[in-house]
């Protein structure tokens, strides 16, 4: 069985504001091991960026604030760390990758500089060393002519080659976990598929574990061993691709499925979207999150929060009542979708 | 970059002859004759005269050799003091100069701290206060403030505490120095840590400070390595009109500390009316700026890898 | 596994109408800019200081028993709050509030009067600004091409010039007064407003919303009105309330060099260059014009700043 590389339990974050507590994540659970690529999706404002980046505490706090949980990577224990301690663990434990790789480099900061960064922080090599290992980490991102690329500025450098020097500098430390924060959103649809492989192509070379935000279930076939479906703050169904893909159970999901078009032309089906808009989670609802826009939607489902109910034995795990052993067949319940 | 630096030096020179133009023509058209004043001069006398300046040939011959001799750095023979305008420049300008460069220091440097500091310690003590000294220094006109810390800082506390730290006027030791560079330099002090404040805050809400932090980095390694020099660069455009503001400042500030550089002399042929000794300074003056200008523009092509690639 | 009731798992369907209604209440631009500018406590007492500091330069020399130009030769340089003994003169048993000045005018009756000058010069030159650097900005960004290039390549040239020095040679030429500062001022003012209107102009020409604005059939005066409007007026209004503290500080720095409003008349800025003269001896002089000059330029840039926080739409909420 592999190293186990983190693990979340229960994870609250909430942001205090003007206006109250926002409460954008809503107790989550969930763990990735070494070489497992975790995709974790969800539409905007679900709390899948802001899970990602408490990881590594880079939410400012205040007024972000780690409401409750447990975050436990490898030996450390990150919602106790102290930010000194989180400056040893960043960039050389755990490391990140941006949605917009244009903006996400210092521009006035030649590339190479920026790539050898962390390692010159974690591991004081030398000036010159460093230097040569800047010209290896691009050459293994498949960056041409990496001797004279890492001399260059960020401006010079194409968005899909940016993404790549951003990879580089992400996995400079070999950190056990890299998050990959919608890597391909910003970029052309030629390049995405590029900087998917690449990442792939390193997961298995460097057996690091990697977290996928993305809302692109796209790209999430192509990559991901286990998915985790997050809606209003709260993982909602969770499970191997397989399962996610063509044994979902949650009715999120299969809208979330239903939106995606076919390659296939021939069937002729219609994009399904769903109606409404996620709850404001400065009131967040009492129920599951999803009832106001849930087909199947029960009265109960309006008064309690779901529990995950496990499906097999592989870790497959869906948030509804639907799956209370309990819950009587369609026609009793007077579903008449 | 060469381009850069051809299309630079190109405004330059461009806007150096505009100022030239200007002057001259400005000069043609001041009411009355230059030797008339309020002598009465025979026909024949004034003839001459105008024949020794050459003030009887086409106006366009004239605009030549105006032209020619400010480019040579003969700017005309002051009517007041009665030697040549270049002459009184270079024996006062090296005191102005003086001046200047302590006053845009301390307003550069101070400048760029106040407001690096009040945007990392954003809504601290520390913040307030050096947006307060912002106000302040925005807010009251450099010769009041002048007058004011002469009053205050000189008199009072010579009177009452018996403290004599600041001389009120006078030029030659370092405690003379001090109140005029400070009246001088606080209102682009301003104008700098304002800038410094609102660009730092903008660097450091940027996606590269959060790449930064996610190396690894500790707060204040990343204000010094990525934060600063990314935030000085709009500090580093408004240098031109600074060296503008402070240098025309010293007029004023000059002859208010009774400082024998060159705004005191300039202010004093205004009010006599000297027009080949204003004419001169404005030249000189302009000159000196536009180069100042071209100066600052080039090294921000150095510093700003960005401007590499423009055009 | 905790029982439920079959009763509880009666379907009810969607909701999705209820939560797409929106909970907080919609604002136009201009509604919420000046409800968070109300708010904006700083913003609005500078508001009330500019109002207060009009209204005294309006009223105060009309309601004043002594007239501005009015030498009391009995009583010079009086200190404030000295009683007029002066019996040939309308003001006799009145009180000079801020004393008196060298020739024994009535230095409360002075400052009111040149903050009307001060102000006017400064509110008008700040207009001109905005007329001019409209037009020329406007064109510029408007036409694009061959002629923006032209004339930005101009304004930059301009712009290279210190504009002191060029106002400084303007008013020698001139004859000295009112008209001629405001012209003088103006004919180098509007260049940051042209360069500011161009390139509002310029942006919004690329700007998605307008071409999706045409694209949904909007028409020209309702994208205008709607779109074009607020997005470059905030702007422009902002520049020109911080126009004219720096139109203030011009006035006062041509006064000190004697460039200024000639006499009898005065301005905060040749009250400020005379109280400079005489302020060892009689610091109030110098001081009561310098806090109305300072106080002024403070009122005005502080509420320019409250104003583009207002009408900044990343900081709307």
């Amino acid at each position: 069985m592999a190293e186990r590389v983190l693990t979340i339990e229960d994870l609250r974050v909430s942001f205090d504001t003007y206006a109250g507590e926002v409460q954008a994540v809503r107790g989550v659970s969930l763990h990735v091991d070494a070489g497992e690529v975790l995709a974790i999706v969800g539409e905007s404002g679900c709390g899948k960026s802001v899970t990602a980046q408490t990881i590594m505490k880079l939410n400012p706090m205040p007024p972000a604030r780690i409401a409750g949980g447990k975050i436990q990577l490898g030996e450390y224990d990150i919602v106790a760390a102290s930010e000194k301690e989180m400056q040893k663990i960043r960039g050389k434990e755990v490391s990140m990758i941006f949605q917009d790789p244009m903006t996400c480099m210092n521009p006035t900061t030649q590339v190479g500089k920026q790539v050898i960064e962390s390692v010159r922080l974690h591991t004081k090599m030398g000036r010159k060393e460093a230097a040569e290992q800047a010209v290896d980490h691009l050459t293994r991102v498949h960056i041409p002519n990496p001797k004279e690329r890492v001399k260059q500025y960020p401006h010079e450098f194409s968005g899909g080659m940016r993404q790549r020097a951003m990879i580089a500098m992400a996995l400079s430390c070999k950190p056990k976990l890299l998050i990959a924060d919608e890597p391909t959103t910003a970029l052309d649809v030629t390049i995405q598929a590029q900087i998917m492989q690449l990442l792939a192509e390193l997961r298995s070379q460097m057996n690091t574990a990697i977290i996928l935000i993305t809302h692109d279930l796209g790209v999430v076939a192509g990559i991901a061993d286990r998915v985790a479906v997050m809606y209003a703050g709260k993982i909602v169904e969770t499970g191997t691709v397989n399962e996610i893909f063509y044994e979902h159970k949650h009715p999120y999901t299969e809208a979330l499925l239903g939106s995606l078009p076919h390659t296939d032309a021939r069937k002729q089906e219609r994009l399904i979207s769903i109606p409404g808009t996620p709850p404001d989670l400065l009131n967040p609802p009492k129920g599951c999150g999803f009832a106001a826009r849930c087909r199947h939607c029960m009265q109960i489902c309006r008064e309690e929060l779901p529990p995950a109910y496990p499906i097999g034995e592989t870790g497959h795990a869906s948030s509804c009542f639907l799956l209370h052993p309990d819950c009587p067949s369609a026609e009793e319940r007077g579903d008449r979708t | 970059m060469a381009r850069y630096i051809i299309k630079r030096v190109a405004y330059a020179v461009l806007t150096l002859f505009v100022l030239i133009s200007l002057t001259f023509f400005m000069m043609r058209m001041l009411p009355g004759d230059p030797f008339l004043g309020d002598k009465t001069v025979s026909a024949t006398t004034l003839a001459n005269m105008n024949a020794k300046y050459g003030l009887d040939q086409p106006v366009f011959i004239q605009y030549l050799r105006y032209m020619g001799n400010c480019l040579r750095g003969d700017l005309g023979m002051s009517i007041v003091y009665n030697r040549d305008v270049m002459g009184i420049i270079s024996d006062s300008f090296m005191v102005s100069a003086d001046l200047g460069i302590r006053a845009l220091l301390f307003a550069t440097i101070m400048g760029i701290l106040l407001g690096a500091v009040a945007a990392v310690k954003r809504g601290s003590i520390t913040d307030s206060f050096s947006m307060f000294v912002a106000m302040v220094g925005v807010s009251v006109p450099s010769f009041i403030l002048g007058a004011l810390l002469q009053y205050f800082l000189g008199l009072q506390l010579r009177k009452t505490f018996h403290i004599n730290l600041f001389p009120i006027q006078g030029w030659g030791s370092f405690n003379q120095t001090i109140l005029p560079a400070f009246a001088l330099g606080l209102g682009s002090l301003a104008t700098v840590s304002r800038l410094m404040r609102t660009s730092m805050l903008d660097v450091l809400s940027s996606d590269y400070i959060k790449t930064a932090k996610s190396k690894g980095l500790s707060q204040r390694q990343i204000i010094w390595r990525h934060a600063v020099r990314n935030a000085i660069m709009p500090v580093v455009t408004i240098m031109g009109p600074t060296v503008a503001a402070v240098l025309t400042g010293t007029f004023v500030i000059e002859s208010i500390f009774n400082i024998p550089g060159l705004g005191k002399y300039f202010v004093i042929s205004i009010k006599d009316l000297d027009y080949t000794m204003i004419s001169g300074t404005v030249v000189f003056y302009g000159g000196l700026l536009i180069l100042c200008t071209l100066v600052v523009d080039l090294l921000y092509g150095f510093i700003d890898p960005r401007v590499k690639l423009e055009e | 596994m905790e029982k439920i009731e079959a009763s509880r798992f009666q379907w009810v369907g969607q909701s999705a109408h209820d939560s797409e209604a929106i909970s907080r209440p919609s604002l136009t631009f201009w509604q919420d800019a000046v409800r968070r500018l109300v708010k904006n406590r700083v913003a609005f007492v500078c508001l009330i200081v500019i109002l207060i500091l009009t209204l005294f330069s309006v009223l105060a020399p009309m309601f004043s028993p002594f007239d501005y130009r009015e030498q009391h030769y009995g009583h010079t340089n009086a200190p404030m709050g000295t009683v007029c003994n002066d019996e040939s003169v309308a003001g006799f048993g009145h009180t000079h509030l801020f004393g008196t000045d060298t020739l024994g005018r009535d230095i409360f009756t002075r400052v009111w009067m040149g903050g009307r000058i001060s102000l006017t010069i400064a509110v008008v030159s700040a207009l001109v600004d905005l007329i001019l650097g409209s037009v020329y900005g406007g064109i510029s960004g408007y036409f694009g091409g061959t002629v923006d290039i032209i004339m930005m390549r101009l304004l930059e040239i301009i712009n290279g010039i210190p504009y002191l020095i060029i106002v400084i040679l303007l008013m020698m030429i001139m004859r000295p007064g009112m008209f001629t500062i405001i012209v003088a001022y103006s004919l180098v003012g509007w260049i940051p407003m042209a360069r500011l209107v161009r390139g509002q102009v310029v942006a919004l020409k690329q700007q998605e919303y307008i071409a999706a604005a045409e694209a949904m059939g909007g028409s020209p005066w309702r994208i205008i009105a709607r779109h074009l409007l607020p997005n470059t007026l905030s702007v422009v209004i902002v520049r020109v309330t911080l126009a004219i503290p720096a139109a203030i500080f011009s006035e006062a720095y041509l006064s000190y060099l004697g460039l200024g409003i000639p006499l009898p008349m005065c301005s905060w800025g040749s009250l400020a260059q005379a109280g400079i003269e005489n302020f060892r001896m009689y610091p109030s002089q110098l001081i009561i014009p310098a806090i109305c000059i300072s106080l002024t330029m403070l009122a005005f840039n502080m509420f320019g700043d409250g104003l583009r926080d207002a009408f900044d739409p990343k900081l709307r909420r």
